[in-house]
């Protein structure tokens, strides 16, 4: 697991140069993909996937809500470095292994559990964003 | 006070920004914070992402309307950063207009990491995504070498200016070819799912799902809509690139070596 951890780390931070953001937000865009697989990891023997990412995604949002605060940074560059290990990629490709070898149940299990993700990625991007929305406007 | 500077100014910040990956709401509120400091009665901007509108209107001056087409997005998120700082340094009255200004056209044509680290970063990124999804080092390395084949294909299709989409059905097929090859041919790598989830990582549309959601969560519903309809497309191209290949090797190896 700290293996997994530990490459979530490498490969947010990775993509964020793709992404080229600036060399000062590398670390922390690092350090928030980690901790959002972290969670992931630790609450995926509740036995369910859409729990946990809804949970991960929900931690990577108040991180990222806080960094930008903290460093004065638009959300979204943390937002979207931290989110990438939670989209559903692998899903997605199970979903179309599944149709290639024209097992119609699993890929349209496949596909509807990505969609599913992708909306608990979504309502959980949105809870936090709407909470700092309304904290912003009460000031 | 210059408004015609202010007014110049506002558009080429939200230009930037929506450029190279900011959400839309984003863009808006950057300019109409950056348009308020001329106390002007009027202003009103609308952003899409594609275009951005903007009007300026004061009993004092002509009514100054501006429409700006934003044709190519790429992402660059370091240049929203610092757009959004210099606009917030102007706000609050740390920069003149004019120092704004002049920060913004550099803002501009600030260079990217350079090519040769895209592709390694991009290697690597595969790479460590297949860690992630528990691979072993063989299979590291083989996402390694696709993860760059695609960085070098991506550079190469936005120099020979290619659509996007097309880019993300041939990624999807190098990504298949090149993980049925060492699989099943040179039998190297030992997981040829781990692979190629991994890799598909570096092709799955996260900025364009993000922006989404959150461009929807702010009311721009229009950008919301379009810009989760990119996303859908994106993933069935991947799906597409991907599964083609699958397919012809599922056919002509007989049915039974996936």
């Amino acid at each position: 697991m700290i293996i997994q951890v530990v490459g979530a780390f490498f490969a947010t931070l990775f993509f964020c140069i793709i992404f080229n953001i600036s060399r000062k937000q590398l670390l922390f865009c690092g350090i928030n993909g980690a901790i959002g697989w972290l969670v992931y990891l630790l609450t995926l023997n509740m036995n369910s996937i859409v729990l946990s990412t809804f949970l991960g995604a929900l931690v990577v949002s108040i991180i990222s809500h806080i960094l930008s605060k903290i460093r004065k940074t638009p959300v979204t560059v943390y937002l979207i470095a931290g989110i990438i290990p939670l989209v559903p990629g692998a899903i997605l490709y199970k979903a179309i292994y599944n149709i290639v070898i024209q097992d119609y149940d699993m890929s349209s299990f496949y596909g509807i559990q990505s969609i599913e993700l992708a909306c608990a990625i979504a309502v959980a991007i949105f809870l936090v964003a709407s909470v700092t929305k309304s904290s912003r406007r009460t000031k | 006070m210059n408004y015609k500077l202010v007014f110049k100014s506002a558009i080429l910040s939200g230009e930037i920004m929506l450029r190279n990956g900011a959400e839309t709401y984003r863009v808006e509120d950057t300019i109409n914070r950056i348009l308020k400091t001329t106390n002007f009665q009027v202003i009103e901007s609308f952003v899409t992402p594609t275009g951005i509108f903007a009007t300026l209107d004061d009993p004092s001056i002509e009514m100054i309307t501006y429409v700006k087409r934003v044709d190519k997005r790429t992402i660059h998120l370091s240049k929203v950063t610092l757009t959004n700082d210099v606009s917030r340094k102007y706000c609050t009255n740390q920069l003149t207009i004019e120092e704004a200004y002049e920060k913004l056209l550099e803002i501009k044509d600030k260079p990217a990491y350079s090519n040769l680290l895209v592709i390694i970063a991009t290697g690597l990124a595969a790479g460590f995504f297949t860690i992630v999804f528990s691979g072993r080092f063989n299979d590291f390395i083989i996402s390694t070498i696709i993860g760059s084949t695609l960085g070098l294909v991506d550079i190469l299709f936005k120099k020979l200016n290619i659509y996007k989409f097309f880019y993300d059905i041939v990624g999807g097929c190098i990504i298949a070819l090149v993980a049925i090859l060492f699989t099943k041919f040179i039998h190297f790598g030992s997981n040829f799912d781990l692979i190629i989830i991994g890799s598909i990582m570096p092709l799955v549309p996260g900025v364009a799902f993000t922006n989404a959601i959150r461009d929807t969560i702010e009311g721009n519903l229009l950008s919301g809509i379009s810009r989760g309809v990119e996303a859908l497309i994106v993933a069935a191209a991947i799906a597409t690139g991907v599964g083609v290949v699958l397919k012809l090797y599922y056919l002509l190896s007989g049915g039974g070596l996936l």
